[in-house]
């Protein structure tokens, strides 16, 4: 159990896995989720607070993409609308999301959805099919008076109606199976079974239709550490074998880090850094980033005070002018709290942050807490400084 | 408490200007009234005119003197017997929930067997037992009436309670040391404002009936004006089949108004209580305005094309998002 | 038992508790016993944190609740300051005013119609300070907790103040009664990530400053290795690995603490990762032998038929496993990922891409 070693993502991605089997000559083809200046408001008119500001971020096949932010910070908000799921007083306000469908799993066929203009038929047509969510209520999700099976049967009867019924049982045991439970489980009640149990159910639920895509919001926050591994080795596996992409949104910005290909910190409804994980996590360029990364104890090494990040997430609805992460940022320059940097493309990887301190030009130097604090990497940021 | 917000609904509004109106006729109606309702100088059983505006009754009393100097009563006694159920309601609810054990037991009993009785049929033996000099004071009709008005609104607060109880506040008031009682009344109580105003108003919906009720069977004093007499008198004298509404509708219609009032601003507190029931955060208006569909549908979030970038908003729609 | 040399302010030796259930669907059957805490002993030390990590049903709450008498015992005792506490006699406001008890949710143990003010008031005025010196207690109860300046806190609602501003409030709040003995049931668990480390940091501070003894309870092992003084790791309501310091972490002895904590996600280690196990949480907890035995991947017979002893596998560290029957000293360490020592290389620490 413990024993068996290691199965990293990468060794995970590197897997051949079905939707790769035509290289990507055109971005509809590499990305199947595009969201453009995506804007969401709570209300409207005076009383507007606006959640989610100007976001735009692809995620490629089979890849996993993590959103990592606490409250205020807009990633269920995000998710939500771009599904169109978001309740009232929720409206979207600007841009719009494009769901890239391989019809039938075939990239040669690929037809472009744009999620904000679709009719109720069309998203009816791809929820489910192409598209599922794994809520962050997932535990009480599930209908408590309908045994497990039922749930399954009733998902598999309004999406394919050619099955029959023992085709659908079937399935159903596929299903369960998929996600390391035991055919009886169909038949109990949701009240009868752990909250890990439940989970894994409502994950065979989000799979059984195979879908492209998979959102998952919070799904192991209210689950204990060990089952969260199981959960997670579970999605691992699952992703390698059926190669949906995934949108992982947490607060547990370590989990992140392991799990995920690329990570985007959000606060205060924007991004603020987008960056694979590993980059991330070495060489953190938002001072959020950094004091959030911080902001967890370590596990090994040096006992030693650690700082996090004074203040409090903002009130949306009293956002200050410029920078919003501004009134707590160790590092706070004057122009910060003036205008708010745009999020842009740094180092010329494909990475952005939305920082004065990285977009100001050669005049602009990185701190020095910023390069040298958060052991044990402390060799790894005396290239920023180099590089400032 | 959270600041009162002014109630949206034009269900609430239409509740509160009704309530409000007969609240003021409660106050100056006898004030107002044009003749001493019980003076029979006039012809009898005239027809609406200029100086009579509802006509008189068969004994030639004019009914619109009797209908204002009527409201005072009917009011007056309905609100003395709400606020008296209440108040026994939430000591016997609060205890029972929040007290457990043998106290709940005994409690419950006690409200469950006064919510079996029926009310009307108890009032009337009560009543027929009163003095009749008392038949007459307002404390103590009210004070009957709360008696078998009560009972339900101790099992509503009695299921509150009990599930605040729970709560961790109140267990941290346990832990800090505080007395049992003083939990009761300063933690939980506060926390049953709406619960508490609902019952109240709906307790008073109860107690218009049922002294109407009583004064229509007879059973109060004849020398106090209120609706209810005037019904008990009109009945008695065949107004009904005589064709002489304008005895007999106009009370009916206060009463009614009155009833519907109270209901109207009850669902006001529901809305209150339940921030769900409200419009969803959008009026009308401005839906209309954006060009949103007139409900909103779940899984089709509403799209608008707003121009506007970065606003920093100034007004206080506190959002806390998680 | 702690090794600490000083005396404690309060111990728990022996605490039992257990709740009697109804077998759902068989009326007159035996009722089955939930041992929600079995046989726990600890010292709480002034000066000192004293970490409880255990997940959901390991009786972390229930025995923080023991200590604050808020449940009482089905067996064992409470020694406050030297003096034993019979199980049976009622909580004394006495008690209430040396052991005081933090809650997980700072929104749901404010009173959202009370102001801050009263929530400080009570406990002041319940433990006999004067009407006219309460106002200053509060605010400097308020400036204890670093909410300053107090004025701008004091008429507030509790949902006018963000999570991490409610919960000092209630440290401020237990702070009031001027109590020797702390227990803070996970104060962090509900509160956003970057807000987590000052509270832990303020809990610290009072233990330090203050001199307060701190119970620490917790389902993050990191943090409990980042405040504690001594940690203690709970299963299915016993108590199955204690040490002073990080030792525990370091060097995880029983199989359980190794399974958590090859189950933290640590960037910092990318060979965390265990490989992917069927539902193993499912698992009844048995009614004789070890309660971790139905999971454990060294499980021998002796584990299935009785329950293990503590047995001491280091200094101030011990294990509740059979593994350690006979050799004290040994410490089993399977494929486990190297652990990274104090100050080691970083270049192993590439991530492989």
């Amino acid at each position: 159990m413990i024993a068996d070693p290691l199965k990293t993502h990468a060794a995970a991605a590197a897997t051949e896995s079905p939707l790769r089997r035509v290289a990507p000559v055109h971005a509809r083809h590499e990305f199947v989720l595009e969201v453009n200046n995506f804007s969401v408001d709570y209300g409207v008119g005076e009383d507007m607070v606006r959640a989610v500001n100007d976001v735009t971020l692809k995620l490629r096949r089979s890849q996993v993409l993590g959103i990592a932010g606490e409250s205020g910070s807009g990633k269920s908000t995000l998710v939500y609308a771009m599904t169109r799921l978001l309740r009232a007083p929720g409206v979207i306000s600007g841009g719009d999301v494009t769901l890239n469908l391989a019809n039938e799993g075939d990239l040669d066929d690929v037809t472009p959805l744009s999620l904000v203009t679709a009719s109720e038929r069309e998203l009816r047509n791809i929820r489910w099919s192409h598209v599922s969510i794994v809520l962050q209520s997932a535990l009480s999700a599930l209908n408590p008076v309908l045994r497990v099976g039922r749930e399954f049967n009733e998902v598999l009867k309004t999406h394919r109606k050619g099955m029959t019924r023992s085709q659908r049982h079937d399935r159903s045991v596929e299903l369960l199976k998929m996600v390391g439970l035991n055919e009886d489980r169909l038949a109990r009640f949701p009240h009868e079974l752990s909250g890990g149990q439940r989970q894994r159910i409502m994950i065979a639920l989000a799979l059984a239709l195979d879908p492209e895509l998979v959102i998952m919001d919070e799904p192991t926050t209210a689950l204990d550490v060990v089952t969260q591994r199981e959960i997670i080795n579970e999605l691992n596996d699952l992703r390698s074998r059926y190669g949906f992409a995934m949108i992982f949104i947490t607060h547990d910005l370590s989990l992140l880090i392991e799990l995920a290909d690329e990570i985007v910190v959000m606060y205060a409804g924007a991004i603020v850094e987008r960056a694979g994980a590993s980059d991330l996590y070495e060489a953190p360029r938002h001072p959020y980033t950094f004091g959030l990364l911080n902001s967890f104890p370590p596990l090994h090494g040096e006992r030693r005070e650690l700082a996090g990040i004074p203040g409090s997430p903002p009130d949306l609805a009293e956002l200050p002018k410029g920078c919003s992460f501004a009134p707590r940022c160790p590092f706070v320059m004057p122009r910060c709290r003036l205008e708010a940097p745009p999020l842009t493309n740094i180092d010329g990887l494909d990475r952005s942050v939305a920082c004065w301190l990285h977009i100001g030009g050669p005049s602009v130097r990185v701190p020095v807490e910023l390069s040298r604090e958060m052991s044990p990497l402390r060799t790894r940021f005396t290239a920023l400084e180099d590089r400032a | 408490m959270k600041s009162l917000r002014l109630p949206r609904s034009p269900k609430v509004i239409i509740g509160l200007v009704i309530v409000g109106f007969f609240i003021i006729m409660t106050v100056i109606g006898p004030w107002l009234a044009p003749y001493n309702p019980s003076s029979t100088a006039f012809a009898p059983l005239l027809s609406p005119s200029a100086h009579h505006w509802l006509g008189t009754t068969s004994l030639g009393q004019d009914i619109f003197s009797q209908l204002l100097v009527g409201a005072r009563a009917t009011m007056v006694v309905a609100l003395l017997a709400g606020l008296a159920a209440t108040i026994l309601s939430m000591t016997v609810g609060i205890a029972a929930g929040y007290l457990g054990g043998m106290s709940d037991e005994g409690l419950s009993l006690l409200s469950n067997v006064f919510l079996a009785i029926p009310g009307v049929p108890l009032l009337i033996v009560i009543d027929s037992y009163l003095p009749v000099s008392s038949r007459s004071n307002f404390f103590v009709i009210g004070l009957i009436i709360s008696l078998t008005g009560w009972a339900w609104g101790a099992r509503v607060l009695r299921a509150q309670t009990m599930s605040l109880r729970n709560r961790d506040f109140v267990e941290a008031a346990r832990i800090i040391g505080e007395k049992r009682t003083r939990i009761m009344f300063t933690e939980v109580a506060p926390n049953l404002l709406p619960v508490l105003a609902s019952s109240f108003l709906f307790t008073v919906l109860y107690a218009i009936g049922a002294y109407v009720t009583l004064a229509y069977i007879g059973l109060t004093s004849t020398a106090v004006w209120n609706w209810g007499t005037m019904l008990y008198w009109a009945q008695a004298n065949n107004a009904p089949l005589s064709g002489e509404w304008y005895w007999f509708v106009p009370p009916g219609i206060c009463i009614a108004l009155v009833g519907t009032g109270l209901a109207l601003v009850n669902f006001g507190i529901d809305e209150f209580i339940n921030p769900r029931l409200r419009a969803g955060g959008l009026t009308s208006r401005q839906r209309r305005k954006l060009g949103l569909p007139r409900r909103i549908r779940l899984g089709l979030t509403p799209v608008i094309h707003s121009t506007s970038k970065r606003t920093v908003v100034a007004a206080p729609a506190k959002l806390v998002s998680r | 038992m702690s090794v600490s040399t000083s005396p404690a302010q309060l111990s728990a030796r022996h605490l039992t508790r257990h709740f009697a259930t109804r077998v759902p669907g068989k009326l007159f059957q035996a009722r089955r016993v939930v041992r929600a805490v079995d046989d726990a002993s600890l010292d709480l030390v002034r000066g000192q944190v004293t970490a409880v990590v255990g997940e959901s049903g390991s009786g972390k709450s229930v025995l923080a609740r023991m200590l604050a008498r808020i449940i009482t015992p089905t067996s064992g005792e409470l020694v406050l300051e030297g003096t034993s506490i019979p199980s049976r006699a009622k909580r004394t406001l006495a008690y209430a005013s040396k052991v005081q008890l933090v809650l997980q949710d700072p929104y749901a143990s404010n009173n959202p119609v009370h102001r801050v003010r009263h929530s400080l008031e009570r406990p002041l005025l319940i433990h006999g300070a004067a009407k006219h010196e309460v106002d200053d207690l509060a605010r400097a109860a308020l400036s204890r907790v670093s909410l300053d300046p107090p004025e701008r806190f004091l008429d507030r609602y509790p949902h006018e103040l963000s999570g991490g501003q409610l919960q000092r409030v209630s440290i401020a709040r237990a702070l009031c009664v001027k109590p020797d003995v702390l227990l803070a049931d996970e104060p962090i668990s509900m509160l956003d990530v970057s807000v987590r480390l000052g509270i832990l940091n303020l809990l610290k501070g009072l233990c330090e400053n203050e001199h307060l003894a701190i119970l620490y309870i917790t389902h993050d092992i990191a943090s409990a290795r980042y405040l504690a003084d001594e940690i203690i790791v709970m299963y299915a309501g016993q108590i199955v690995e204690r040490s002073r310091g990080t030792a525990l972490v370091d060097q995880p002895t029983h199989p359980y603490t190794q399974l958590l904590i090859a189950s933290v996600p640590d960037p910092s280690d990318p060979t965390s990762m265990a490989s992917r196990s069927d539902e193993h949480s499912s698992f009844a907890v048995p009614e004789i032998g070890c309660r971790f035995a139905p999971r454990c991947p060294f499980a021998m017979d002796v584990c299935r038929h009785s329950d293990p002893p503590d047995f001491i596998v280091g200094e101030g560290h011990t294990s509740r496993c059979w593994l350690y029957a006979n050799e004290p000293e040994a410490v089993v360490e399977m494929a486990l990922p190297e652990r990274r020592r104090e100050g080691g290389n970083d270049e192993d620490m590439k991530m492989s891409n």
